[in-house]
């Protein structure tokens, strides 16, 4: 596992000496350190306690990941409160609430293997300043620490701990503008690579979720189809570039929801369009769970919905200047 | 005694918490400096510009060339003043107290701080059940879930009392 992790790292700061001047050094280790978390996040089989906190909840969950011929598999289960559970298989999600059946599967298609893409490098090291901690000691494991902090108060700080030899991430921290703690999400126990039980990827999925085999449907009228609706939000923090634009299928059976989706590399927005149906819960409001923060509002006949890992007052202004093009 | 007057300045300490508090300032030169100073830090932060040092000592020396006034207090004229010392003290509270906390804090003690602040700070409105649906459609995009893997999905599925008894009521979608 080191040496894999070593190798992986040298090739990775190899092709960061090329993108060196994109972001002039600076922090480019931390960015570095960002990219190995990705790579190894898609490549390592583990199984783990972790607890989850914002405000006054804390909230202990397990996940497992594991990587076989047919891609990747997740499993995220609670462990407090009522039992729920998410399943991932290639980037396909089933939730599963108690007894509830899965509302929304995701549209992403088959062999995802993401990464930081040069341009969305420039773009993390012109809004954060990435700063390299010392090393820490989180879940047993040695762990470097790495500081994000924004250039603009639009968006939040982030501190990551990543475990130095598989690259996996420990802890993650989500901090506001005085430093106090948004959310937290750490690892308390956790086992890497080994033997990890993988018996639930075929039987106890399949059952767990009424007999729906997820392995074989494939029906598109459920999932999300590239779009181009015409719709601008000016008002975007600068950095976050586009990443996708899909119609999908929201809420059982409605008409279908515009999604658009931007990232700067460490969080995103989505804008939601959809037509205004007259629900009385859908006048204005803001709403949030950690750092996730939620504004919609009527606009004429439609309903806005902007949500993302950045501040109240950042989904508000993206919200507000919503408009179509050309009109 | 830094304490009390930290919340003293937050206005959370209770009003005959505040009398006793205040006469102590009184006769206590060490405490006045410290009221100074907190107030200071509060100035400074609001308006970096116009900062004058040692401001007590002009306002004596301007406070002696005032007439002194021969007639008796009034209860009344004695509460209008405590009630402008709070309402002043209030509204420096956040930001006087918040700037001096992360002076003596780093980001480790975050979380002990962000305690303390939840506790402070109004309710904020929670998730309604319809809202998972676009928290779960934007987390399959968002760069935190190719860093945690699922590990953040946790924010869709995260309880929340009322809104299992929302879901409940409402049914299967």
């Amino acid at each position: 596992m080191k040496l894999y992790v070593a190798v992986c790292r040298m090739l990775l700061g190899a092709s960061l000496l090329v993108s060196a001047n994109v972001h002039g050094g600076e922090g480019g280790e931390g960015f570095d350190w960002l990219k190995v978390v990705i790579f190894a996040e898609h490549q390592t089989d583990y199984s783990g306690v972790f607890v989850y906190q914002y405000d006054n909840h804390v909230e202990t969950s397990r996940i497992t990941h594991v990587v076989d011929g047919d891609g990747e598999n997740e499993r995220l289960e609670s462990l407090d409160g009522p039992k729920r559970e998410i399943v991932r298989h290639h980037g396909r999600v089933l939730g599963h609430h108690g007894e509830e059946l899965p509302q929304v599967e995701s549209p992403q298609g088959i062999g995802k293997f993401p990464s930081l893409l040069p341009e969305q490098l420039a773009a993390l090291s012109a809004n954060y300043q990435a700063k390299l901690l010392g090393t820490e000691r989180i879940a047993g494991y040695d762990a470097q620490a790495i500081l994000f902090q924004p250039r603009d108060g639009l968006r939040y700080t982030h501190k990551i701990w990543v475990h130095t030899d598989s690259g996996l991430l420990l802890k993650a921290a989500v901090l506001g503008s005085k430093n106090q703690l948004v959310e937290q999400y750490a690892f308390t126990q956790l086992q890497i690579g080994g033997k990890i039980d993988r018996s639930w990827v075929r039987q106890g999925v399949v059952a767990g979720f009424h007999g729906r085999d997820f392995h074989k449907q494939h029906d598109t009228a459920r999932r999300g189809s590239p779009t181009n609706s015409g719709w601008v939000a000016d008002a975007l923090p600068a950095g976050f570039a586009k990443t996708m634009e899909i119609q999908r299928p929201m809420h059982g059976n409605h008409a279908p929801v515009i999604q658009m989706v931007y990232s700067d590399g460490l969080s995103a927005i989505s804008i939601f369009i959809e037509s205004d149906d007259g629900d009385e819960d859908d006048v204005e409001g803001l709403s949030s769970r950690g750092a996730m923060n939620l504004y919609h509002k009527v606009v004429g006949k439609h309903l806005f919905t902007v949500v993302g890992e950045v501040p109240p007052h950042t989904v508000m202004r993206v919200l507000d200047s919503i408009r179509h093009n050309g009109q | 005694m830094k304490q009390e007057i930290s919340v003293l300045m937050d206005g959370e300490l209770f009003e005959d918490e505040v009398e006793s508090l205040l006469d102590r300032l009184k006769q206590d030169p060490a405490a006045r400096k410290n009221w100074a100073a907190y107030h200071l830090i509060g100035d400074v932060l609001r308006q970096p510009d116009h900062i004058h040092c040692d401001l007590s000592a002009k306002v004596r020396e301007r406070m002696q060339d005032e007439p002194t006034v021969f007639a008796p207090h009034g209860r009344m004229a004695k509460q209008k003043m405590r009630a402008f010392a709070l309402s002043a003290a209030a509204s420096l509270s956040a930001i006087g107290v918040v700037a001096w906390m992360s002076l003596q804090i780093g980001p480790e003690a975050a979380p002990q701080l962000a305690m303390q602040q939840n506790a402070m700070r109004p309710v904020k409105a929670q998730f309604q059940a319809k809202s998972n649906d676009y928290l779960m459609a934007h987390q399959e995009f968002s760069p935190s879930t190719d860093m945690s893997g699922g590990a953040y999905y946790i924010r869709t599925v995260s309880y929340e009392t009322e809104e299992i008894q929302m879901r409940n009521s409402t049914g299967k979608k």
